[in-house]
């Protein structure tokens, strides 16, 4: 009776001490977090003056997003964040996986080689993008070197023009995050069972087919987070295009995100100086909510389906 | 067995065959290496050396390009600003997860199941969108130009991330040692900060790491709440400069490697942490 009612009182205390407990963490982050991510949706059906919100509009926001003159920026934006998000998993999770594979059939020397992959990972994107924006500059060292090599003559504009310009961002980029997919790649393999291996040599598969008949399905898992992550984070594309190209993605629009014409519509850097398109901004940013939740609840489905086990 | 099975795959020699492998590794470190190289040597070179001697060590290691950088660029300010931030965001967001965590891992509510994925959805929700909000916010608050509101505002984007570490690594732990505490009186804020938070150190260094790396980067939030030089933030500081400084290239690299300095060391010396919290928890940006 006494441990009943100690228990029932123990009970109590741990509600009240749950909810002081739990406060202050929920305050920050429903006041700073979900607080303004709930306005942003909302006030994406409002016509906006300034920063003021003056009268319930629908969905004219939205459909103005798809005309003259935003459709064009929209559609580009979209389109390069589309082939940014391609780019990356080729050239970044792609060639991450045989570096992966390679330090996984050695193990020796594979922490030196994961630390130094993973090292431009800590670095800013806007240290990054600074970094290789003088790299790459008109005189700078790729320069002096393709023309050293016999590579190639005279200056080089790889950023100034507006064919190569966005694939130079894929790369840096890639260079920036390469360490990521090493790293998620070397745990998945480290928990496949020897033995699997073992038994698949003994039917006599040669490496590369171990890699793909039986290493690749089993890592599932991390290239479903792999994959989910890239596109969060392609998505979301802003420090290195501003860095490199300008708010205003140059040369002509070519490498503008959709997180950049975001900025533009939402802080004043669109069309006229100054002016700035609150609800066409909110708009987008709704449209590019969806899109992220939408497409990672699908990647998370996806992947959580093809999970193999043994 | 094994000896046997090389033996036949591979016809030359092992050593050969392994050849190409290497070089591809080898070939990625210099990748990663060499511009981290050229950006180190040219800190110590005038804009002219840069364009003679590129590659080489420079004459000699004068640290005028770091001097500039650091007063006439004011790089010193901005510097202290982020240290400031990043202090603060991983104090604020190491003790709030932890007291959160704690109740939503170990205790039995009825409610925390469903608390918990209100937090943990935060760890995809993209802020930025909301960022024009948040500036209205804000400026209500009082918190444009201020260091304290990127601390809040950084530590609410990096709560729902330290929850789940937390979480995860407390709801492990023999419910033994809390029980026990409770039997000889231990008020609960004891169990949780004596007992529990101790225990999960490698949590809270996960957290103290990811945390310190995502806000020392972080250049968007000051980009659109910081107008005053004198609040500024290092990757703030670094964008303006950048373009300013165009011409003189041994200020800037000495400006990058100043910037990215804290870092690297901290990179040097927790390198087999930060490898091992990716694995961990992944969430980095």
């Amino acid at each position: 009776m006494t441990n009943l009612r100690r228990k029932s009182s123990l009970k109590r205390t741990q509600q009240r001490m749950a909810v002081l407990f739990i406060l202050p963490a929920l305050a920050v982050y429903a006041l700073f977090v979900l607080y303004p991510l709930a306005m942003s949706l909302w006030g994406s059906f409002f016509i906006w003056k300034g920063l003021r919100m003056v009268e319930f509009a629908g969905l004219s926001n939205f459909s103005r997003l798809f005309v003259f003159p935003s459709g064009a920026r929209l559609y580009g934006a979209l389109w390069h964040n589309t082939a940014w998000f391609f780019g990356i998993m080729v050239f970044q999770n792609g060639i991450g996986l045989l570096f992966a594979w390679l330090l996984f059939l050695r193990d020796k020397g594979a922490a030196f080689f994961q630390s130094v992959f993973f090292f431009p990972a800590v670095l800013s994107p806007v240290i990054v993008g600074a970094l290789w924006r003088l790299l790459l500059a008109p005189g700078g060292v790729a320069e002096w070197a393709l023309n050293g090599l016999g590579l190639h003559q005279g200056s080089l504009t790889v950023l100034g023009n507006s064919h190569t310009a966005l694939g130079m961002l894929i790369a840096v980029d890639a260079w920036n995050w390469m360490g990521l997919p090493v790293l998620i790649y070397t745990a998945g393999l480290r928990q496949i069972s020897g033995q699997i291996f073992e038994a698949a040599k003994l039917d006599g598969a040669g490496n590369a087919r171990m890699l793909l008949s039986i290493a690749l399905p089993l890592l599932m898992p991390a290239i479903g987070t792999l994959t989910t992550l890239s596109f969060i984070n392609t998505f979301n594309q802003f420090d290195i295009v501003y860095v490199m190209q300008g708010v205003q993605g140059n040369p002509s629009y070519s490498t503008d995100t959709l997180v950049t014409y975001f900025y533009r519509l939402a802080f004043g850097a669109e069309g006229a100086v100054g002016i700035t398109d609150i609800g066409l901004a909110l708009a987008l940013g709704t449209m590019l909510f969806l899109i992220l939740s939408i497409g990672t609840l699908m990647m998370l489905r996806f992947f959580d389906r093809r999970t193999v086990q043994l | 067995m094994s000896a046997l099975v090389n033996a036949q795959r591979f016809v030359i020699s092992p050593r050969l065959a392994r050849l190409p492998g290497w070089t591809v590794l080898v070939v990625w470190t210099a990748a990663v290496l060499l511009p981290l190289y050229i950006l180190v040597v040219s800190c110590f070179k005038t804009t002219a050396e840069i364009y003679d001697n590129r590659l080489g060590l420079p004459q000699s290691f004068a640290f005028d390009n770091f001097v500039n950088a650091w007063t006439r660029a004011h790089l010193g300010q901005n510097f202290v600003n982020s240290l400031i931030v990043t202090g603060g965001a991983v104090v604020l967001t190491i003790v709030v997860s932890a007291m959160a965590a704690y109740p939503l891992s170990r205790y039995r509510l009825g409610w925390n199941g469903i608390m918990l994925g209100l937090f943990l959805a935060g760890i995809m929700l993209p802020i930025r969108l909301a960022s024009v909000e948040l500036f209205t916010l804000m400026r209500n608050l009082d918190l444009l130009d201020s260091l304290t509101g990127l601390i809040l505002v950084y530590s609410a984007i990096r709560i729902p991330f330290a929850v789940f570490i937390f979480a995860n690594f407390m709801r492990v732990l023999p419910s033994e040692l809390d029980e026990a505490a409770r039997m000889d009186g231990a008020g609960e804020v004891r169990i949780l900060f004596q007992i529990i938070l101790p225990m999960v150190k490698p949590a809270v260094s996960i957290v103290a790491i990811f945390t310190a790396i995502a806000v020392w980067n972080d250049f968007f939030f000051p980009l659109i709440f910081i107008f005053d030089d004198r609040y500024k933030t290092v990757p703030l500081a670094i964008s303006v400069f950048v373009g300013q400084f165009r011409t003189d290239w041994g200020l800037v690299f000495a400006s990058l490697a100043i910037s990215m300095a804290p870092i690297l060391i901290m990179y040097c010396l927790l390198a087999r942490q930060i490898r091992e919290g990716v694995g961990a928890g992944g969430g980095m940006k």
